[in-house]
């Protein structure tokens, strides 16, 4: 099983770090199903030029959270996620890219009623598509 | 406890032109150990002390756990596996079936079906002396040869050289999927830093005989990186690992740091932005380590 994990060299956070809270996203959001196989720690290590030693520290880190579970001799595998977990990732996921754009528009001094207007002319935009294009 | 698989302690060696130590290292079982240095350095002794084919003037040395006065027994030096930088004058004369069958007489766990497919895929020709072999032909059959007998320690001395990329690239493949049972040992000695990028765990690096310490791979690429920072020169004396300062443009300073975890958790805690972060390629960081500025908490091997 290949896992599309990106690393980013140019970034402060540390590899073990980027690697788990992708492969926790990928998890999570069930891009990888429950019960998948993963990748043993050297082929997964190889594959990201990493060393074996953060790739497990990431496998140990996520199988304590409950998302993967070891079995002996067999390899690594992706466990059930509960609906609750899904949930707070999900409302996380929206929560932070939100933060991040109400970041972008203050860093360019946006009044918080412009900003409020756009968000609401992006979401119609989105939820209404057809409607949009109807009054252009 | 993590096993050991080779634990060198107080190790000095005094050869012709330069004195090697004093050494000490431990080398973990299960990982890939990237042995580096320039000519010259003492990699080469290094192994060659770990085979005990050259005797140190001073300190011990313990296999899986185990020190031998005399001669290493035969049943623990059936468990490594060595290529050697220059090949054997004995083997000259046979070719590369023949020189198995020989090594499968010393060799009790010798896996022949492994060791043709080895040849195979590297496609080493068959019926002909390895003398009349080119170098990387050769090689392919010494590295083949050394995986054969499923040893437990690998010692590898620069065990690409001569290889074309394809078989390079085969070579790196082969020996990580032998590293995939966890059970063996690497120490690799090579020139080729993307050869430590893709499979080494740690690096271990000699200068002038001198160990200049082993690091975790991973540890060194978090940790050693440029960065941007509004301000002057004058904020390097406050932050951690700076090796590096200079005024980029106006307002801009640029710093390259060996302990990045802290020197951006100060910076944040300062108030300080970041502008951008580089890492550096293992190659920079290796020839900065070479001129003597050693990554943070390391084993330097020079005891205590």
């Amino acid at each position: 099983m290949w896992i599309p994990i990106q690393l980013n060299e140019n970034s402060a956070e540390p590899l073990y770090h980027q690697i788990e809270s992708q492969l926790r996203s990928l998890i999570i959001s069930g891009q990888i199903k429950e019960g998948t196989l993963l990748p043993s720690i050297r082929e997964f290590a190889g594959g990201l030029n990493c060393s074996v030693i953060t790739v497990r520290r990431v496998y140990q880190d996520l199988e304590s959270e409950g998302l993967l579970r070891t079995k002996q001799g067999t390899g690594t595998f992706v466990a059930k996620v509960g609906d609750s977990q899904r949930e707070v990732f999900r409302r996380e996921a929206v929560e932070e890219a939100l933060n991040s754009a109400v970041d972008v528009g203050i860093s360019v001094k946006c009044e918080e009623d412009e900003l409020k207007e756009l968000f609401l002319t992006i979401l119609h935009s989105k939820y209404h598509p057809d409607k949009r294009e109807g009054e252009a | 406890m993590e096993e050991i698989a080779i634990e060198m302690k107080g190790i000095e060696k005094r050869m012709r032109q330069k004195t090697i130590g004093p050494i000490d290292l431990q080398l973990p079982k299960g990982y890939v150990i990237g042995l580096i240095g320039e000519n010259g350095s003492g990699k080469s002794t290094l192994i060659h002390m770990m085979l005990k084919i050259v005797f140190p003037d001073q300190g011990s040395i313990s296999w899986f756990g185990e020190n031998y006065k005399q001669e290493i027994p035969q049943h623990v030096r059936r468990q490594i596996g060595f290529v050697s930088e220059k090949s054997s004058r004995e083997e000259d004369n046979l070719t590369a079936e023949e020189a198995a069958e020989f090594r499968a007489q010393w060799y009790p766990e010798w896996d022949q079906t492994y060791f043709e497919e080895l040849l195979g895929k590297f496609k080493v020709p068959r019926n002909i002396k390895l003398k009349n072999m080119s170098k990387g032909e050769r090689r392919k059959y010494e590295i083949s040869a050394a995986l054969a007998p499923r040893p437990k320690l690998l010692l590898l001395d620069e065990p690409s050289s001569g290889l074309d990329p394809f078989a390079w690239k085969l070579m790196i493949d082969e020996l990580r999927s032998y590293m995939e049972s966890g059970e063996a040992t690497m120490l690799l000695s090579t020139h080729i830093v993307d050869e430590v990028k893709r499979l080494a765990d740690y690096v271990l690096l000699l200068h002038h005989g001198k160990m200049h310490g082993m690091v975790e791979k991973d540890s060194l690429m978090d940790n050693w990186k440029e960065i941007w920072v509004s301000g002057g020169t004058d904020l390097a004396g406050d932050l951690p690992g700076i090796i590096q300062v200079q005024q980029d443009v106006q307002g801009v300073v640029r710093m390259i740091t060996t302990e990045c975890l802290n020197t951006e958790q100060i910076l944040q805690d300062s108030g300080i932005p970041v502008l951008k972060t580089r890492t550096l390629e293992l190659d920079e960081i290796l020839s900065l380590w070479l001129k003597g500025h050693l990554p943070a908490g390391t084993q330097t091997g020079k005891g205590d």
